[in-house]
């Protein structure tokens, strides 16, 4: 049965001339698991909230979109609360009370219900998340996984038909991301609920979904099963979200699939054992990179040399003898789960907490001989996680203007600077727009815009990547392989495998407060079983060194040329 | 474990904090209700002596030294102002610019005194038994409304300073402080980063409003959920609270528990309604702190 029809449905923002949806056509039936994709700005979300009433922007709306039927702006507001539920990006704004339990039954108090029925609803789905343990806590112990999922339980309470989210897993680590994609799976399967959901990170979502439907200029481009909207990808149609697929599903097709596209590392395993033949026996057991002391004749950008910290006497050890040596010139990432300590080394770095023992040195120079004025005046910057902490103007020009304000410089010398950036950047189109108008990519840019004015010599990033658009992470690789060609030192601290294997030149596995392993991507990720690229995982019994699906693919082609 | 009791206090693990909100309540309105109206000296010293141990076996010997700089300050004041500003009373002490300073306005200032500290330590111990949640439980009921308006206070002030400080960090990290410089650099500074703090939440904000509302926000008729439950106990725990409570607010109100300080003192023997009265309010202020020290000795 039908729950959602949308026809023709056309919509404009106030003041706009081209229309953000354009003629889009869909259904959705019931207990059906839709993945909606496609770039920032294609019109996805505009999508997702003309389909629950309270969410609707304010614009010209022409076509239809019915819910079982009736007109979703119609729907009575009691009625729309409880069966269709939405959720967002960020854990942290969705949450507005203070308790987790209060949290979950926030939605039931809106419609008024009882205290028993109330204390039951909220007991059952408690369970059903896995929440009891923290059931009583306040919500800021929580971390960024724990409120999205609460954020996603404080809506099943009311017991939804139609669950929408929109982005949802974009603020998450990777193995945050997991857990929530699989309790929605759970939602969908064990309680038979309809989703809708739109994401960047297909990797996970597109083995799972029932369908998917790429967006493309306002308009529904594709709409297909994962495997045949994976071909058609291939085939030109909406081609940009290829780089976004699973690695399994590029190196299949790369390798001129014709049969059933693998799909699942699972399945990729087997396909890999038809085409490459059992794996070899684990004869070689994965080597563990050896630390080398790379003897140069410039001292390292940063040197961190047995570093111990912790809050407070008697507390927990964040670091426990953390020793790295950062190159000139490089990007560095520092991996690593949550909590192993990865934030604390930058706040060490930016001397917000002081080590317990041990020496950090930049440049040769100890850090705490360093002034103020030293160390942040063209030397060391950090790129925040939320760029928003930097904004303070109207316009993206006038952003960039305000970091020249404190330095003595002629108004053309700022004005030519300025407009140097802007173009380095791609931001000359938006230099009029309000920062908070900006997508979270060009934001990220724009922040890093304000720094570079001030010229470091060292830059410092704390999760640049986190919700990126696939393009927009090409975007900033880019611009770092510019920056370290200039000379500029970037360490950055990450959760995505995927990206640091592509573009870092050196990698650190940081795990329990310790630097576990340092080298090249290839000698920290290559051979691991778990910590590793998906292309890692899915290929290291055959091919060991392989960690881009690239690699992966070139491995199958060349086993293949001889046999044909 | 009796030396880390000393030191901070049952606080949480109190048994009286674990208590009903409604029972919280009710003992804290009676002992404060009679302080407030009371300056006999024997019930004063009771409420102050019962406020005094009740706050230290909560807090511990932290709250000690709070105590005390709450303590005399208070009394101090109250007795300067009253013995300087009153001149009342028939037994002269001495005269101070040819004004007289009698034992009577000395008397009184000396229990007022003792009375607004005893209701000052009084409310340190509410504060520290009856908190944000139980509030919200205790206006739940007549108010919806006030109740989530409390708890969103509770989740948002955290919540902005744990923003400041991210921004702090990032503008201290271009090199921008409001703790360097000169005066109007740093005003500026603080304007600067204050103003990035409210752009921040405001735009926030519309995520949060958004999520309220997509989960009916506003429909008529809101409910307010609490995981208190209301027992056979402490049933019984309120009624032993009550009764004595009750008995105290009585005697009070035929003003029993207070005597006159002007002109002269006079302090009558007891007769019995004030000799139960005392008892009646003496039961109430010790119960639950004997209930607490009851269920220590219990667990050890």
């Amino acid at each position: 049965m039908e729950l959602i029809r949308c026809e023709n449905l056309r919509f404009t923002y106030p003041d706009q001339e081209r229309p953000a949806l354009d003629g889009v056509s869909f259904t959705l039936e019931k207990g059906e698991f839709v993945l909606v994709c496609g770039r920032s700005g294609c019109g996805k979300s505009t999508l997702l909230r003309q389909l629950k009433k309270n969410m609707i922007p304010y614009g010209q709306m022409e076509g239809s979109a019915r819910y079982r039927g009736v007109e979703i702006e119609q729907l009575p507001d009691r009625q729309s609360a409880a069966e269709i539920g939405f959720v967002q990006q960020s854990p942290e704004q969705q949450i507005v009370t203070d308790k987790v339990w209060h949290e979950l039954a926030f939605g039931l108090e809106s419609l008024g219900v009882d205290q028993r029925s109330m204390r039951q609803r909220v007991a059952e789905m408690a369970s059903f998340f896995g929440i009891q343990s923290w059931f009583r806590k306040n919500v800021r112990e929580l971390s960024g996984g724990q409120k999205q999922l609460l954020n996603l339980a404080s809506i099943m309470v009311m017991q939804p038909r139609l669950l929408i989210l929109d982005e949802p897993t974009a603020q998450l680590d990777p193995i945050a991301a997991s857990d929530f994609i699989a309790t929605l799976k759970k939602i969908n399967t064990e309680l038979g609920t309809t989703i809708l959901i739109s994401e960047h990170r297909l990797e996970e979502l597109f083995p799972i979904a029932d369908r998917v439907l790429v967006m493309e200029q306002s308009r529904v481009a594709l709409d297909a099963p994962p495997r045949e909207a994976a071909r058609s990808m291939a085939a030109g149609v909406a081609s940009e979200m290829l780089p976004g697929l699973p690695a399994v599903v590029r190196v299949a097709m790369a390798s001129g699939e014709k049969a059933e596209l693998p799909l699942t590392v699972r399945e990729g395993r087997l396909w890999l054992e038809e085409r490459l033949g059992e794996p070899p026996e684990a004869a070689e057991p994965p080597h563990a990179p050896r630390q080398k002391k790379e003897k140069s004749a410039e001292a390292p950008a940063i040197a961190l040399r047995e570093v111990f910290f912790r809050y407070a006497r008697g507390g927990a050890e964040l670091l426990r003898g953390v020793d790295l040596e950062v190159p000139q010139g490089q990007l560095t990432a520092i991996l690593g789960g949550n909590g192993v300590g990865k934030s604390t080394t930058l706040k060490l770095l930016t001397r917000s907490v002081k080590p317990e023992r041990g020496q950090i040195e930049l440049g040769g120079k100890r850090l705490n001989k360093l002034s103020e004025e030293e160390l942040f005046t063209n030397n060391l910057a950090l790129l925040p996680q939320n760029p928003q902490a930097l904004f303070t103007e109207l316009t993206a020009r006038e952003e960039l203007e305000e970091a020249l304000s404190e330095q003595k410089l002629s108004e053309e010398e700022k004005k030519t600077r300025v407009d140097a950036m802007l173009r380095e950047l791609e931001l000359e189109r938006l230099e009029k727009t309000h920062p908070y108008d900006l997508s979270g990519g060009e934001q990220q840019r724009l922040a890093l815009g304000k720094l570079l004015l001030l010229k470091p010599k060292l830059l410092l990033l704390d999760e640049p990547t986190k919700g990126l658009a696939p393009f927009f992470k090409q975007t900033l690789a880019a611009l770092f392989k510019r920056l370290t060609g200039e000379g500029v030192t970037i360490l950055m601290v990450s959760h995505d495998l995927e990206f640091c294997a592509r573009h870092a030149d050196r990698c650190a596995l940081m795990f329990d407060g310790e630097i576990v392993s340092v080298g090249t991507p290839r000698q920290v990720l290559a051979g691991n079983r778990f910590y590793t690229t998906s292309a890692g995982r899915l290929a290291s019994a055959w091919l060991p060194e392989a960690i881009l699906w690239e690699e992966v693919a070139a491995g199958c082609a060349e086993a293949s040329t001889p046999r044909s | 474990m009796v030396n880390s009791l000393l030191r901070e206090g049952l606080g949480e693990e109190s048994f009286f904090f674990r208590a009903h909100p409604i029972v919280n309540f009710c003992y804290f309105a009676g002992v404060i209700g009679v302080t407030m109206f009371s300056n006999h000296p024997a019930f004063l010293l009771l409420s102050f002596l019962a406020a005094f141990g009740y706050s230290l076996l909560l807090g511990g010997l932290k709250s000690l030294k709070t105590n005390l700089l709450l303590l005399l300050p208070t009394v101090l004041i109250m007795t300067l102002f009253n013995v300087l500003s009153v001149h009342n009373g028939v037994t002269v002490l001495f005269y101070v610019n040819g004004n007289r300073v009698t034992r009577e306005a000395l008397l009184f200032g000396l229990a007022s005194g003792v009375l607004l500290a005893s209701v000052i330590i009084w409310f340190r111990c509410f504060s520290a038994i009856v908190t944000g949640e139980k509030l919200i439980y205790l206006f739940g009921r007549p108010a919806p409304m006030l109740a989530l308006t409390l708890s969103m206070i509770l989740r948002y002030i955290p919540l902005l300073l744990e923003r400041f400080k991210q921004i702090d960090a990032a503008q201290r990290c271009m090199g921008r402080s409001f703790r360097r410089g000169g005066l109007i650099k740093r005003f500026r500074q603080f304007g600067k980063e204050l103003s990035i703090l409210i752009s921040w939440s405001l735009e926030a904000s519309i995520e949060s409003a958004d999520s309220m509302e997509a989960r009916g926000y506003g429909l008529r008729r809101r409910t307010s959920f609490h995981l208190y439950r209301f027992t056979k106990s402490e049933g019984l725990l309120l009624l032993a609270l009550f009764i004595p409570a009750a008995l105290a607010v009585l005697v009070c109100a035929l003003g029993k528990t207070s005597i006159w300080y002007y002109p002269a003192v006079v302090v009558k023997s007891p007769d019995a309604l004030q000799i139960a009265g005392f008892a009646a309010f003496g039961l109430l202020a010790l119960l639950p702190p004997a209930l607490d020290l009851w269920e220590v000795k219990r667990w050890s």
